[in-house]
């Protein structure tokens, strides 16, 4: 028995070492054209995201059409893709080649080096997207390892038959909190990324703006020492507004009836549409007062068994036709600067005016933090 | 009425509150069951069914338009069927293993004495007390140490490791019920212990077995954590299908319709256990084993 798993236990090792010696070719200073024939050589690339099935699969169809390598895409929970990457992070191979990566997991990702690269230089369409969104994502230095794919926006969903003037800055949104209880609606910021947008949103216009924070990579503590005003400010309002348990639950709790404003996620809204779970006379703008876009990146885990093929996958979604076609699919808004589509929910002069960039990350988790600890817990 | 009331014997008046109470309490059955699970399963029928070109929204009582979209969408999007059949392939060869290993375990714990044995009987429960991600994230090492992540074997056993709790307290508890006159008994008449473990164990614990088959299985179909880690990409079950939907990105449409094709095939063999539960009660209370 003592024989037979030490057996297996070598075997396991020289599997592990074997497959992790991935690509022959150093990826860093190959081609493009080597690194295609390098994926094509590894032959499948496996895919974790937590949305879009529908125009995944139809993505993975596509690319074995174009090269040959099967695409195993795995649709499953964000919280868990995180933590079964990070359960194989010491692993030598692990069994996840690429992974969308949202906001709420950017920061702990990259504070683990869960991801290969550098990437950007090795992608050919790299100088498509926009500079930043290579360097940074929803406030955390991503330093080119993770790939933009999709850019999303919150804004204020509302039911146009309940609510005829929308506000537009934050004394106008508290004067209609104040006239409609209980008919605004935002998500726990500990559970998804509207409401934090929204709770970013209320320390700008309450504590003194956005632009102290800017370029601090550190938290300071002197800059959040008069957030007990937002807090304050939450706390003497909790009775007049709904908080949601998820971005998906506000817009389903508008659908119901139970709110007529909420701030939702642009993505989520289109998706939530097109499966029949929200009415379609739903309006969406992005308030004077200014709320955080965003936009999920790709990237290759650092013991991804096909390291090439992940690479050609990026390179295969972030390509014009596939950003088109997930507009078209699923209203997943590109991330190509070179793209210009119409028929969104937002319309491209809110998104240039009243867009705004996050705060950098420590600012946004001790964020979530004190929101929890001062609003929730209280 | 009145004068009726007024001459009826008190036996008779006893007797019709009797039957009243038995009406009121059945009535009280109904409404809580009906509450309680008919209407879920009803709204996720209904949500399932809702055509995706128009929204079920307020003020609707009722969606609109009905249609299979819902359904044709999950089966044409995901892996569902693959799902089915590695589920429905995992779930009787974990409860088969869970009953080989629970028995020897349920008869120690309920028959013999021996030292710690509140100990373990609390510590075979430890994988069911322990969040899911939790045991999911350690296990995930060690199958993986032992070559066991990514494989069929290694999934019916880490299924087998969540059914065993049920199926060793269940198995206990019965092994504990059987009376000791019955056993010494069969000794003084000869029995031998294969004699006695056919005749006697094996039949009186068979409702238990049962009930504890029911809990493993249906741990295995629901088990998310465990398969999610150690198994996909190479398999994925119906929860890692149903939990794309449940879980951060909610789609309530979508994850009725995954509920549903969970749930049906359950509730048939809840039914159908219930059956044989019933019978081998009824035979081992009165001895006809």
């Amino acid at each position: 028995m003592k024989k037979l798993l030490v057996l297996m236990l070598a075997l396991t090792v020289v599997a592990g070492i074997a497959f992790a010696a991935g690509p022959s070719i150093d990826l860093k200073t190959a081609s493009w054209d080597q690194i295609v024939a390098a994926a094509k050589a590894e032959g499948s690339v496996t895919f974790y995201a937590w949305y879009f099935p529908d125009y995944f699969k139809e993505a993975a169809a596509d690319f074995e059409k174009e090269y040959g390598v099967k695409a195993n895409v795995i649709i499953g929970d964000q919280t868990a893709n995180f933590n079964k990457a990070i359960a194989e992070k010491d692993m030598a191979t692990g069994t996840i080649d690429t992974m969308i990566v949202g906001g709420q997991w950017v920061k702990t990702t990259t504070d683990l080096n869960l991801f290969y690269g550098p990437i950007r230089n090795m992608l050919p369409d790299n100088s498509k997207f926009p500079s930043t969104a290579w360097e940074v994502q929803e406030g955390v230095m991503i330093n080119g390892y993770l790939a933009p794919f999709h850019r999303n926006q919150t804004g204020i969903l509302y039911d146009p038959d309940r609510v005829k003037d929308p506000p537009q800055t934050w004394d106008q949104l508290v004067a209609w909190i104040n006239a409609h209880p209980m008919d605004f609606g935002f998500c726990d910021p500990s559970k998804g990324g509207s409401g934090q947008a929204f709770v970013f949103t209320a320390i700008g216009s309450l504590a003194g703006g956005f632009d102290k924070y800017k370029g601090d990579k550190e938290l300071v503590p002197s800059k959040v020492a008069n957030w007990d005003i937002v807090w304050k400010w939450f706390n003497d309002n909790k009775d007049k507004m709904t908080i949601t348990v998820s971005n998906n639950d506000s817009i389903m709790r508008m659908n119901g009836g139970e709110l007529s404003m909420t701030v939702a996620w642009d993505d989520n809204v289109k998706d939530m549409i097109s499966k029949g779970n929200l009415f379609k006379r739903a309006k969406m703008y992005i308030p004077k007062m200014g709320l955080a876009g965003g936009g999920d990146t790709m990237g290759v885990l650092k013991n991804a068994q096909h390291k090439a093929a992940a690479l050609l996958w990026i390179s295969f979604i972030q390509s014009k036709a596939q950003q088109l076609k997930k507009f078209q699919m699923v209203g997943a808004y590109p991330a190509r600067t070179d793209i210009t589509i119409e028929g969104t929910l937002l319309s491209e002069e809110d998104r240039k005016n009243n867009a705004i960039p996050w705060f950098p990350a420590p600012y946004k988790d001790f964020m979530i933090k004190e929101f929890v600890k001062n609003v929730l817990m209280k | 009425m009145s004068a009726i009331r007024q001459i009826s014997p008190w036996y008779l008046r006893q007797a019709r509150r009797r039957r009243n109470f038995t009406t009121m309490l059945t009535a009280f059955f109904i409404i809580v069951q009906v509450l309680w699970i008919g209407v879920p399963i009803f709204m996720a029928v209904l949500w399932s069914l809702v055509d995706p070109n128009h929204p079920w929204s307020y003020p609707n009582i009722l969606p609109s338009v009905l249609s299979w979209g819902q359904w044709s969408y999950v089966f044409k999007y995901t892996n569902i069927i693959r799902a089915l059949k590695t589920s429905y392939t995992l779930a009787p060869c974990a409860v088969l293993l869970s009953f080989v290993l629970s028995l020897p375990t349920a008869y120690v714990l309920g028959r013999k004495q021996i030292p710690g044995k509140k100990f373990f009987q609390t510590v075979v429960l430890l994988p069911i007390i322990m969040p899911g991600m939790v045991v999911a994230l350690f296990l995930s090492r060690v199958f993986t140490a032992f070559g066991l992540a990514q494989n069929f074997f290694g999934l019916v056993l880490a299924h087998t490791l969540m059914g065993l709790p049920y199926m060793i307290r269940v198995l206990t508890t019965s092994f504990e019920a059987i009376p000791q006159d019955i056993i010494d008994a069969a000794e003084n008449l000869g029995a031998n212990t294969f004699v006695k473990i056919k005749d006697i164990f094996l039949p009186m614990v068979r409702p238990g077995l049962l009930a504890g088959m029911v809990f493993a299985f249906t741990t295995s179909i629901e088990e998310f954590n465990l398969t999610f880690v150690i198994g996909t990409p190479t398999f994925e079950t119906i929860p890692t299908i149903l939990y794309s939907f449940l879980g951060y990105n909610f789609i309530r449409t979508n994850a009725s319709v995954v509920a549903l094709i969970m749930m049906i095939p359950n509730i048939i063999m809840l039914f159908v256990v219930e059956h044989f539960l019933k019978s081998d009660y009824l035979s081992a209370s009165l001895g006809k084993l």
